[in-house]
């Protein structure tokens, strides 16, 4: 069994806000509610917590401090957004410097409603955020011994809600990282993207029946364009990508030569493609937030 | 062989001892404050959970510091708990405490420095008065061996209130809790985040608790030399005075490092040293 549910440890942030929230949640661990009788410990120290308390809204400068935040804890984390400040902006979301709820910078787990958020129903988000951090222990566990089973297929139309959704949640932390939220693939319609799949084939890569990653691409001119390769944030960083690729690679092995592109911040991108044999050869302005940098790779070369 | 049995039962049962310790301390502090807190073995929990979790360094070498410090507590307790030299566990405990400190520089964050420079401010405050202490039984004893000292007929705090008195004011810092929680504390957040501690999790954090809870009972054992000629009255004094120090944590707030440092000295001065000089003249 995990013991992750006996002693879960949080740190609190609050962003924008009227500090109703941040004053409930110091409220739920002081002596009348005493979350420490369920083990919770406040620590203050990222690389100590399990559980991310946000409240308040997000805006232009906190977004870079909770990220640095989030990214500080070790695995598995969740985040839980209270109040509605943290939900959606609540009455600070038309402020010219808000960019909205917590989900604009972060993947939310729980959101726990209220203005202010009640020390209840704040023990009660964290008690269902525990049950999540168990799910995302079992899955980091299950993906190390491949007791899960991921399956790479093509993708039809029946996909395209899901796969939208998935693209939306994963282009969050590109959108974020050039601070471009008209970024095309989080504008992307259903219709369009259902409008696409006429001429462009996905892949999808599912897990336990749940679409956790996808790739596209086509071919023209003897050259294989691939885009949009996406993976759900839980599943990052554990080789779903490189086996998208690979998928599609392989499918469109007739094409001589094959093409993809990202940002020019996204260093990581960059440096997967290159792994896989990919080459920059040309880096080219979309507006003044983001360049899109190209990369090729040659048949011969596989 | 009853040395071979003592080092097997501190190597096994200290941990226990100082984790049920350590969860009996925050249900004593929990209800102090009105709390209900969390349940007693609260402290396995946590411990179990880093385990699970995933370790970040900074540097690789940091871990390997804090497995030194694991390592040299527990050849420290071992040494104690079987009757060896009580000055050699006295450098053999120091030379643990290097190894904290310096896993806590390497880590580099400001907080992690911030809190090993004031672990060897700590140390400075407390060291002589540990020596005092040892010097202070010997005096007693006519042995440095613990074997002898625990042998002795009559309980040692006839002799010596001062230093017993000196010994009981440097134990917070040893148990790195209030007035004395400097280095590192579990409520220091605005100040000093985590002290040396700030840069490790996971696997390495859990094994600095565990270190942790051997030092308690090593510590507690040192108490107890004390009382040591009679088990019973001893275990119990002894246990009153973790106590004594749980209520003085919750009653103090923390002081500053310069108050840390001068208050011992004197403290050490006054009652420590003077204690060994009126020895001097009464056992002469
Ligand atoms: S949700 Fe309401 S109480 Fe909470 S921070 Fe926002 S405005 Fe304040």
């Amino acid at each position: 069994m995990s013991y992750l549910k006996r002693s879960p440890w949080v740190i609190h942030y609050d962003g924008t806000s009227c500090n109703g929230c941040d004053i409930e949640v110091l409220a739920s661990l002081a002596p009348r509610y005493d979350l420490e009788r369920l083990g919770v410990i406040n620590t203050g120290n990222p690389k100590h917590a399990d559980i991310f308390l946000i409240t308040g809204s997000m805006n232009d400068q906190n977004r870079e401090v909770v990220q640095n935040i989030y990214e500080q804890m070790p695995d598995p984390k969740v985040v839980v957004a209270i109040g509605i400040c943290a939900t959606s902006g609540g009455i600070f979301s038309e402020c010219y410097n808000v960019l909205g709820g917590v989900n604009k910078v972060l993947p939310v787990d729980i959101y726990v409603p209220g203005c202010a958020a009640r020390p209840e129903s704040i023990i009660d988000g964290v008690e269902k955020a525990l049950k999540i951090l168990e799910d995302k222990k079992h899955k980091l566990v299950a993906m190390g011994l491949g007791t899960e089973i991921l399956a790479i297929e093509p993708a039809n139309i029946e996909d395209a809600a899901e796969i939208l959704a998935l693209q939306k949640l994963a282009y969050q932390s590109e959108a974020e990282l050039y601070n471009d939220f008209a970024f095309p693939p989080l504008m992307q319609t259903l219709s369009e993207l259902k409008e696409d799949f006429k001429t462009i084939i996905f892949f999808k890569a599912v897990m336990n029946g749940i679409i956790i990653g996808s790739v596209r691409g086509y071919v023209k001119d003897d050259t294989c364009y691939i885009y949009r390769r996406i993976v759900h944030p839980i599943y990052q960083n554990l080789g779903i990508g490189k086996k998208l690729m690979n998928e599609i690679e392989f499918h469109f092995g007739f094409a001589s030569r094959f093409e993809v592109f990202t940002g020019h911040k996204s260093k990581r991108n960059i440096n997967f493609y290159e792994r896989l044999g990919y080459r920059m050869f040309k880096c080219e302005k979309v507006n003044d937030k983001r360049h899109r940098v190209y990369m090729e790779k040659f048949a011969d070369r596989i | 062989m009853k040395i071979f049995i003592s080092i097997i039962a501190y190597i096994t049962l200290a941990p226990f001892l100082g984790a049920i310790l350590a969860g009996v301390d925050r249900k004593i502090t929990a209800r102090m404050q009105g709390r209900v807190g969390p349940p007693i073995l609260q402290p396995f929990y946590d411990v179990l959970k880093l385990m699970e979790k995933e370790s970040l360094v900074v540097r690789k070498s940091q871990n390997f510091y804090v497995v030194f410090f694991l390592i040299f507590i527990i050849f420290t307790g071992t040494l104690f708990f079987s009757g060896k030299d009580l000055l050699l566990v006295i450098f053999a405990l120091t030379l643990a405490e290097i190894f904290f400190v310096l896993g806590g520089y390497k880590a580099s964050s400001p907080y992690s420095i911030i809190g090993s420079q004031r672990a060897l401010i700590q140390m400075m405050a407390y060291e002589p008065i540990i020596i005092l202490a040892a010097v202070g039984m010997y005096m007693v004893t006519k042995s440095f061996y613990i074997t002898d000292i625990i042998s002795y007929d009559k309980p040692l705090f006839y002799f010596l209130p001062g230093l017993l008195f000196a010994f009981i004011y440097i134990l917070p810092m040893k148990f790195s809790k209030s007035p004395f929680d400097l280095a590192y504390s579990h409520h220091a957040h605005q100040e000093l985040v985590k002290g040396m501690t700030t840069e490790f999790s996971g696997r390495s954090l859990a094994m600095i608790e565990v270190a942790h809870w051997y030092e308690n009972i090593l510590m507690l054992g040192f108490v107890g030399l004390f009382f040591a000629n009679n088990i019973l009255i001893g275990v119990a004094l002894t246990l009153s005075i973790y106590f004594l120090i749980i209520i003085i944590d919750n009653t103090f707030a923390r002081v500053k490092w310069e108050m840390a440092l001068m208050s011992s000295w004197i403290v050490g001065l006054l009652f420590g040293l003077g204690n060994i000089i009126f020895l001097f003249f009464v056992l002469r």
